[in-house]
């Protein structure tokens, strides 16, 4: 079947715009994980199609602003990650739990209106930790996070991210591709077979299969469209999904193993997809965890952080560090694989460019696709 | 004190049997070789067969610190001494400092001052600055320059062409495997590597 997207919903910064106020605002997005934060004062910063955000440990509790002093705009926490209070280097004001602000030399120096002093705090964002997953929406009313995920994938998240251990090893790529090329790489299962057949192949054997419950549903929505928002979150939460994938080769044998606590006991490849833009997979069988988020910088740039942990030590071990630097390493063959392919893709694309052909197998990303045009074409908003 | 075996794998372990030939050509060598993929019942068997007052471990860099940290507190333990391999040509100032089980290239130079922990090679042709210190179980590759008062961690693997700054510190179990100046301090657990832009970090434990 002949794709309906055009190029320009990969190439054009008018469109990444919209896709910040339409698809992203309204949804929950990854920002980092729970094992990061967990002392007092414990922070992460990303920005999020364009918004500088802080996740900070407030005596355990976390809370998510906008990282920008309201003083002067300068960035309150200029590290991406680290243990030092929510307080603007620049002229010393600090911030609480409710963002409220603490300034110096008040009185002497800034002598504010009231009702302007009342209006000086920092902008909160809703927060929601999954397990080990913690995630920020930048709405003002946000979806409740149920209706983005659905209660299974929830708990599944939960289950699978509480097995990581509290040392996490992550990197940065910085990738020359539009952010939607990742996710459909990640739902095409029959790619593995050839982009992969030296690296990740000969660990998993993927086998790319058509549905025709699937397909059929595809034909319906082709036919019917999508009658109303209810069911475009629904049809939204059958993007995500996760669990069992794939059977391993060979049973994972590394001499590490036997230091920590398996996430279940099958010798499966295990994968999770978040919509829009979170994967997270265990390659191993539940022995260590992937979890990588593509972060949208521009049209044309994605960055992928991503985090390799192993599953819980049983105790500590001499090796971990080298444990999981051989992980992320080792990951970074197949990494590569996938962002050179979808950096080739991004530099074929031109206004003029013709649709891609859809097989039946990848009804999922046609059905994706179908649902995305329909939300950027205003037929129903989030 | 002459070695009796020489225990190890890969490159390293062939190059210090014929270093040690050279620096003790009056002992009797004995060469183990272990697989470090065989798990540890097979590594504690080999191990097993060192008998005798003294041994060296010579593990590649591409196995990392840890193996060969892991191979000499197995020796250590049972009281066996290792001392250290200095090469013919290198260049040991007085009052440097060279630690058990340490390997000092040839053509390596190590100024006043130092000190180089236990279990650490020194790569032929590197410079190990004034008052500098490395943790034990490092790897200095060949011709690493390390400024004075530079301080390097335990467990660290210093990579072609790097330059160490004046003064600075590299923290513990870092690996730095892109040439340049480090003209800034690198927290413990940080990986440079040439085929990331970004560096790779490890956050809690």
């Amino acid at each position: 079947m002949r794709s309906r997207m055009p190029p320009q919903a990969y190439i054009d910064e008018a469109w990444f715009e919209r896709e910040r106020d339409l698809l992203f605002k309204p949804l929950w997005q990854f920002i980092g994980l729970k094992v990061m934060l967990e002392k007092h004062n414990a922070f992460i910063t990303r920005t999020l199609f364009g918004v500088p955000v802080v996740v900070q440990n407030f005596q355990g509790e976390l809370r998510a602003f906008e990282n920008v002093c309201p003083h002067r705009q300068n960035p309150i926490q200029v590290q991406p990650h680290g243990v030092r209070p929510l307080f603007c280097g620049y002229h010393g004001w600090s911030f609480d739990r409710e963002g409220a602000t603490r300034i110096p030399h008040e009185d002497a120096l800034f002598r504010f209106p009231q009702e302007e002093r009342a209006c000086i705090h920092l902008r909160r964002f809703a927060l929601e930790v999954v397990g080990n997953l913690v995630f920020v929406c930048l709405a003002e009313t946000p979806l409740p996070i149920k209706q983005q995920f659905g209660a299974a994938m929830l708990a599944s998240l939960t289950a699978s991210s509480l097995a990581y251990d509290s040392e996490v090893i992550m990197t940065t790529y910085e990738g020359k591709f539009n952010w939607k090329l990742a996710y459909e790489n990640l739902r095409d299962g029959h790619h593995p077979r050839y982009l992969h057949a030296r690296s990740l192949y000969q660990d998993v054997k993927f086998e790319a299969t058509v549905s025709e419950e699937g397909v059929e549903g595809l034909r319906r929505l082709q036919q019917d469209g999508i009658p109303g928002r209810h069911r475009a979150l629904g049809l939204m939460r059958s993007f995500s999904g996760g669990g069992r994938d794939a059977p391993m080769a060979a049973p994972p044998n590394e001499p590490y193993h036997a230091h920590v606590a398996r996430y279940r006991d099958q010798d499966w490849y295990y994968n999770w997809l978040a919509f829009p833009n979170l994967h997270i997979a265990s390659a191993n069988g539940g022995y260590a965890f992937i979890v990588e988020h593509h972060i949208p910088v521009s049209a044309g740039r994605t960055d992928l952080v991503v985090y390799y942990l192993t599953a819980k030590k049983k105790q500590p071990y001499a090796s971990s560090a080298a444990v999981l630097h051989a992980h992320m390493m080792g990951t970074d063959v197949v990494m590569r694989e996938d962002i050179d392919v979808m950096e080739q893709i991004q530099k074929t694309l031109h206004p003029g460019a013709r649709s891609p052909h859809l097989g039946d197998y990848e009804f999922v990303n046609a059905s994706l696709e179908f649902w995305y045009l329909d939300l950027m074409e205003g037929k129903f908003a989030l | 004190m002459p070695c009796k075996h020489v225990i190890g794998c890969g490159d390293a372990l062939a190059h210090a049997m014929a270093a040690w030939r050279t620096v003790a050509p009056e002992c009797e060598l004995q060469m183990l070789e272990i697989d470090p993929g065989a798990g540890p019942a097979p590594i504690a068997a080999t191990l097993a067969g060192v008998e005798g007052a003294s041994a060296f471990v010579a593990v590649d860099a591409r196995f990392l610190n840890g193996l060969r940290l892991d191979l000499m507190a197995s020796l250590r333990l049972r009281g066996i001494a290792m001392p250290a391999l200095v090469e013919p040509g290198a260049l040991i100032a007085a009052g440097a400092r060279i630690e058990d089980n340490c390997w000092i290239g040839a053509g390596a130079i190590v100024q006043h001052g130092s000190r180089i922990g236990f279990n650490t090679v020194i790569g032929a042709g590197a410079i190990v600055g004034s008052g500098a210190t490395v943790g034990h179980s490092s790897w200095i590759d060949e011709g690493v320059v390390i400024g004075r008062g530079a301080r390097i961690g335990a467990q660290v693997t210093l990579g072609l062409g790097v330059i160490v700054g004046h003064g600075r510190q590299v923290g513990k179990l870092c690996i730095i495997d892109k040439a340049g100046r480090i003209e800034a301090d690198v927290a413990a657990k940080t990986f440079i590597h040439a085929t990331h832009a970004q560096p790779i970090v490890i956050i809690g434990a």
